[in-house]
């Protein structure tokens, strides 16, 4: 293989694939990545196991071939030279990078002997959204997962695929989050409801990969595994498996207390009151039938205590709530509204946050016995 | 030999000749999941990468060595096993979600098993039996044994907050503890059921509803008094119920009252339901409801002493939902305030807790929900009629206003279309001795006074 690369789109190709390359004791190739070309094109791939990450990028390709070498030597080669062009050539399993004043050979392992990156079987089920619509809603329900060892299938994105929309839906068992995506939002041909719990893992390197713009993102759904895929980009991964739980007996009905209050200054007044929160992460929010101010309140053993009145809409009894704020502070930075709806059922049923005109997008938490 | 063994044999002998990063990566977890007549095999690998990489690698080589132990083996298959993923392939690090996880508390519903959509709460071990459920009970116990051959459909009914959820929801817990995956059980509240059919009819795909609701083997339908009245659901129901019933499959229902008081609901459902073995669950008496307040106590580790036991149960008759209440705010009390609970206290807990389910009740409401009950209208009820279809439920709206809102006569009759105190009056003592003797009209008044405590 003999290539000549501009360093920028070299780097650019390699920043998409490095995240996902680790630690695998048992076998040492998965340290490194894969660089070949094939039609034409220059081929950048690496994968875990779990997913794989594959991307083209340009370059003149004035012989084929391929080979596998460590990525963190190569990036960080790359990522230090100063010069544009960069030839790259494999010789004996060892790859030659080559500047007007600077030369390194690293050792490679054939191209042989790297996994294998599956391929989709059913080509038909796909749906096409557009990548910007797709990063936005991921990006407003992620937090409301954690990596957990308790429960697997929690450990993922909830697709949940109604024909007449997709539902995606994110929980820790603390707080959940749902977005609906409608039908004029994305193309598909598949006709029957699927549902398919998408690695946390696998979603992160999508929204951190994907670009926010109008161009288009397929996504491919398998028996096990889904891929996402564009011009230059394919993310192939495993699913989980087991059920989703259903989560729709969380969602309350009604709501007997409401409060409509502006969104930044709420999150203003839990950042601040956050100062005095020690370890069981306590925010406390009295709101007082009749009145026009909630009252965003902490305290902290041995530290002191603040209080914080925000203007607010209060409909339906007075009530003291007390959450943990960084779950509150998440659910509040997922919408972009100017003002929330919070709906409260007294203080131990799970409140709901969204946004006043936007009935696509919720946020549930779970609030903490109050003592 | 048995399928195991020849994997086995056939794994030894493979990681000989393959290097062992590559054995441990690519065949950690792997089985021998099937061998047809035809010969052909079928081996499961963990993950796709893994499929791939033997399948493309070491297949002439796990081939020659399965044929030199088995030669009628013509041919390998291989494929992903999906099952619960027992650990993920990735180690995760102690996040913070293991140090929130003891103090703050979960959404209690994601403890529903999504495939059968059964609560773990709801097993027998916590089911207090007793003369006023004792049939329900050994009818379930006998559906446990026989599912599906001995009484087909089990219809239990009764008032709210008794037990029917619980002994419906046991009873598939039981059966899935039992007989694993061999039997399917779902559970689904009916009001699932019509929004499932409602998706159906919108997205034109009600055939998926069919098909997902014909392979269950123990179907669990509860509150079917809510299908009442929804044609198309009650007909999807009809059908699936015939499609099970008549390959044997088990149905469960429950009802806050009997097939022939659920006034909407269609005939050729009534009598089906009527054509298998109808329980009721009735209210406790008082030896049970001690026996019921202990066990939630063992439940939640406290315990009570005999005489505060028997007073909570003295004054609350009616509801067990009502106890589990009052049993969490005396816990509540205990942990929070003082550990010392004297009767008084017990009975403030208790009155308070009552006394709000009738707060907000307006005379006019119980009008209402009496009128509906018996289908009619308020303005019927208080209007002139003497036909027995309105004085019967006229005389229970007085009487339930007096029972439940301690209304003076005078202020009664006023309300019930300006008739006479005396009327009141009558109708009041005529209801209070009926009850005691008339086990229908008791059920009658029971269930209206849940629905007016529901409002």
């Amino acid at each position: 293989m003999k290539l000549i690369i501009l360093r920028s789109n070299l780097k650019e190709g390699l920043n998409k694939i490095d995240k996902i390359v680790g630690e695998n004791l048992n076998l040492p190739i998965l340290k490194n990545f894969l660089i070949e070309t094939t039609d034409n094109k220059i081929k950048l791939s690496a994968t875990n196991l779990e997913l794989a990450i594959t991307n083209f990028i340009s370059g003149k390709i004035i012989e084929e071939g391929g080979l596998t070498i460590p990525i963190n030597i190569f990036s960080s080669i790359i990522n230090n030279l100063q010069t544009e062009r960069i030839n790259l050539e494999v010789k004996n399993n060892n790859l030659i990078i080559k500047t007007d004043n600077y030369q390194a050979k690293i050792q490679g392992i054939k191209k042989e002997e790297f996994p294998i990156i599956p391929k989709i079987n059913n080509e038909q089920n796909f749906l096409e959204i557009s990548t910007s619509i797709l990063k936005q809603s991921l990006c407003s329900i992620i937090s409301a997962a954690q990596m957990s060892n308790i429960r697997p299938e929690l450990n993922g994105v909830f697709f949940d695929f109604q024909i007449n929309s997709l539902k995606l839906a994110a929980t820790d068992s603390f707080r959940l989050s749902e977005k609906t995506i409608s039908n004029n939002q994305f193309k598909t041909q598949i006709n029957k409801q699927l549902k398919t719990i998408i690695p946390l893992k696998t979603i992160q390197e999508v929204i951190r990969i994907i670009k926010e713009n109008d161009d288009k993102i397929l996504i491919y759904f398998d028996a096990n595994q889904v891929l996402f895929k564009n011009n230059d980009l394919e993310i192939i991964s495993r699913l989980i498996s087991g059920d989703f739980p259903d989560y729709q007996a969380i969602i309350p009905e009604s709501t007997e207390t409401e409060i409509i209050i502006n969104r930044e200054q709420l999150i203003n007044a839990v950042k601040l009151t956050s100062t005095f929160i020690d370890r069981l992460s306590e925010i406390k929010i009295s709101i007082k039938e009749k009145t026009k101010n909630i009252e965003v309140y902490s305290t902290g053993q041995g530290v002191g205590e603040n209080q914080y009145l925000i203007p607010a809409k209060i409909k339906g009894p007075s009530l003291e709530i007390v959450f943990n704020w960084r779950f509150l502070l998440d659910g509040l930075k997922n919408l972009n509204s100017e003002d929330v709806v919070i709906g409260l059922n007294g203080n131990n049923k799970p409140a709901v946050i969204k946004s006043p005109d936007d009935i696509s997008y919720f946020y549930i938490i779970m609030p903490i016995k109050s003592s | 030999m048995d399928l195991k063994k020849l994997w086995q044999t056939t794994l030894s002998e493979l990681e000989l000749q393959i290097s062992r990063p590559n054995f441990l990566t690519w065949l950690k977890n792997s089985q021998l999941i099937e061998k047809n007549k035809e010969g052909q095999i079928i081996i499961g690998l963990a993950n796709n990468f893994a499929k791939e990489w033997v399948e493309n690698k070491y297949h002439k080589i796990i081939l020659g060595i399965l044929r030199s132990l088995d030669e009628t083996i013509k041919g390998i298959k291989y494929t992903v096993i999906t099952g619960p993923t027992k650990e993920p392939a990735l180690k995760i690090r102690n996040t913070q979600h293991e140090k929130i996880n003891k103090s703050h508390p979960s959404f209690p519903e994601l403890k529903i098993d999504p495939e059968t959509n059964l609560h773990p709460r709801y097993n027998f071990n916590s089911f207090v039996v007793g003369s006023s459920n004792e049939l329900a009970y050994a009818a379930a116990s006998a559906i446990i044994k026989d599912v599906g051959k001995k009484y087909n459909p089990f219809f239990i009914y009764g008032g709210v907050g008794l037990g029917k959820t619980h002994l419906i929801q046991a009873i598939g817990n039981e059966i899935k503890q039992l007989y694993k995956n061999r039997i399917k059980t779902k559970y689904v509240p009916s009001e699932k059921f019509v929004n499932e059919v409602i998706w159906g009819i919108r997205n034109k795909r009600m055939d998926d509803i069919k098909s997902r609701y014909r392979n269950i083997d123990v179907l669990i339908i509860d509150d079917i008094q809510f299908i009442g009245g929804k044609e198309r659901s009650e007909e999807e129901f009809f059908h699936t119920f015939n499609a099970l019933y008549e390959n044997n499959k088990q149905i469960i229902i429950s009802s806050d009252r009997p097939p022939a008081a659920i006034p909407t609901l269609e005939e050729r459902l009534r009598s089906r339901f009527l054509g298998g073995m109808i329980a009721d669950i009735g209210l406790p008496d008082y030896e049970m409801r001690v026996a019921i307040i202990k066990t939630k106590l063992q439940e939640q580790n406290s315990a009570l002493s005999d005489d505060l036991c028997g007073l909570i149960a003295n004054k609350v008759r009616k509801n067990v939902r009502e106890i589990e209440g009052i049993l969490n705010k005396i816990t509540f009390y205990r942990e929070n305030k003082s550990d010392d609970l004297t009767p008084a206290i017990i009975e403030e807990i208790i009155d308070s807790s009552i006394q709000q389910s009738f707060k907000n009740i307006s005379p006019n409401q119980v009008i209402k929900v009496v009128a509906e009950f018996f289908e009619t209208t308020p303005n019927e009820l208080t209007a002139r009629s003497r036909r027995k279809e309105i004085v019967e439920p006229r005389q229970i709206a007085i009487f339930l206003l007096r029972d439940i809102l301690s209304l003076s006569y005078p202020n009664i009759g006023e309300k019930m279309g300006k008739r006479d105190h005396s009327t009141a009056i009558h109708s009041y003592e005529k209801i209070s001795e009926e009850i005691n003797k008339n086990r229908d009209l008791n059920q009658k008044v029971i269930l209206i006074k849940e629905l007016i405590y529901k409002q």
